[in-house]
């Protein structure tokens, strides 16, 4: 199972990069691995604020749905539309080109609450 | 690994659904579909009791081969089991039922051996003493052939014993995908062996993730989902599979009064434009009232869009406009004729 030590990990299974103040999420290699061949990539719409937690988007594979929670509230500015056509990319590069959107934070040092990769490790392996 | 009506089944193998889906399509793959259940019924008795106790007529086909079949709920004519039947020897039937009914046709069938009369009539459940897999796809004869050209010989709904490494292989032309293929009982013994020699042979082995799809695209009833309490064959549009003028069987009167009112639902296939999947319990709408809820929904890799399976009030035809409730978003969706990919 790939961790990259560099980002943080929600207790939801998305990661998240801090990048020049922003932050770009996906899904770990270990959820891609339990949700199967993703087929269905549901994208939020650029602009929208999202609280801590709720919603942003929708991840289907051929064998089930699940929701992608935010890892810190804020406002969507980019969308990985790349998976529209592609949402196999999730399963096939989770942590670069399988992103799913990069969040402006409204308090940037709400990432220190999430899960460093060591944490994820005794999360998922405790599991 | 998932359990699935008792026991423990692969969803996947490394390669994915996808890719063994279109291996599928394309090229050849093998599923352990040991869960089936094997019923054997032989004696002098074995074809009346199976004729009285099934909707199919066993007269329209000879020993060597096989039928697929319904077990009906004598009071309501609802779908208990779908079954293929492989006629082995000229008194002796391999009755293939879904994993979780094997007792409930085991019992049906001993039921009706006592009914028919006097002649006699054994119903063993032999499935722990076999395996089954299915070797499907436009390349599983090339491949098998490399393991048995025996076996890679029968022909489609044909049934024959087949000697390979030190036994003897039950192997059909049937299967549940909508591709060419056979399937293979094997002595559990040498399930193994032979599981080996067809990866060796260059087919790849699928689970029950492709299994779903494959059997979604080509229109397939699953049990449970498109036949099960409350579902009759015609309203599965599987009307052909019941012979009315073969003499009694069960469920055949509760069926005669649904052929003379018409059935009030008919299964129904339907195409979405996007990716997005339909899903098993989304409310079916036409101009915002429920009409029916999805049975089986999923995104169809052959077909690039999402198909889903239905049942419909009669009025809802091929080319009817509706629309899906996929957990709150209204996906438009289209009435096609079925299977969504059809058989090569």
């Amino acid at each position: 199972m790939h961790l990259p030590d560099d980002l943080r990990y929600s207790s939801d299974h998305e990661w998240v990069r801090l990048e020049d103040g922003k932050v770009r999420i996906g899904i770990t290699d270990y959820a891609q691995d339990a949700l199967g061949d993703v087929v269905y990539v549901e994208m939020p719409e650029i602009g929208a604020q999202l609280e801590a937690s709720a919603k942003v988007s929708e991840v289907e594979s051929t064998k089930s749905v699940s929701d992608i929670y935010a890892p810190v509230a804020g406002r969507v500015v980019a969308v990985n539309s790349d998976l529209a056509d592609s949402p196999e990319r999730l399963n096939d590069d989770p942590y670069g080109e399988g992103w799913i959107c990069v969040i402006e934070p409204d308090d940037p040092s709400a990432l220190d609450a999430l899960l460093d990769a060591e944490a994820y490790r005794r999360l998922i392996e405790g599991s | 690994m998932v359990p699935f009506g008792g026991w423990e089944m692969p969803l996947s193998y490394p390669d994915g659904t996808l890719a063994e889906h279109r291996a599928c399509r394309h090229g050849a793959v093998v599923f352990d579909v040991s869960h089936l259940g094997t019923v054997r019924v032989s004696g002098p008795g074995a074809f009346a009791a199976l004729q009285r106790a099934l909707t199919n007529d066993l007269s329209r086909i000879d020993p060597g081969r096989a039928q697929y079949t319904h077990l009906l709920d004598p009071d309501d004519g609802s779908v208990l089991d779908d079954i293929i039947v492989w006629w082995v020897d000229p008194e002796s039937f391999d009755v293939m039922p879904n994993a979780s009914n094997t007792a409930r046709v085991t019992e049906a069938l001993a039921q009706e051996a006592a009914a028919a009369g006097t002649a006699e009539v054994d119903a063993t459940d032999v499935t722990g003493e076999r395996a089954v897999v299915a070797v499907q796809g436009p390349l599983a004869r090339e491949r098998l052939a490399a393991v048995s050209p025996e076996a890679a010989a029968v022909s489609r709904f044909t049934v024959a014993r087949v000697p390979w490494g030190g036994t003897v292989l039950t192997v059909a032309g049937t299967g549940y995908t909508g591709e060419d293929g056979v399937e293979l009982a094997v002595p559990a013994d040498h399930a193994t062996a032979l599981w080996d020699a067809l990866l060796a042979a260059g087919v790849l082995p699928a689970g029950l993730g492709a299994r779903d799809t494959l059997r979604l695209e080509a229109g397939l009833p699953l049990h449970g989902h498109e036949l099960g309490p409350g579902i009759t064959p015609l309203q599965a549009n599987l009307a052909w599979v019941v012979a009315w003028d073969k003499g009694p069987f069960r469920g055949r009167d509760a069926l005669v009064a649904e052929r003379e009112q018409g059935p009030v639902r008919r299964l129904r296939g339907l195409v979405t434009d996007g990716r997005r999947p339909p899903r098993e319990g989304s409310p079916v709408r036409r101009r915002g009232t429920d009409i029916g809820e999805v049975t089986s929904g999923n995104f169809s890799p052959e077909l690039g869009h999402g198909v889903a399976l239905a049942f419909l009030p009669p009025d809802a035809v091929e080319g009817d406009e509706l629309t899906i409730d996929v957990r709150g978003s209204e996906l438009p969706t289209r009435v096609v004729a079925l299977p969504f990919v059809k058989k090569r």
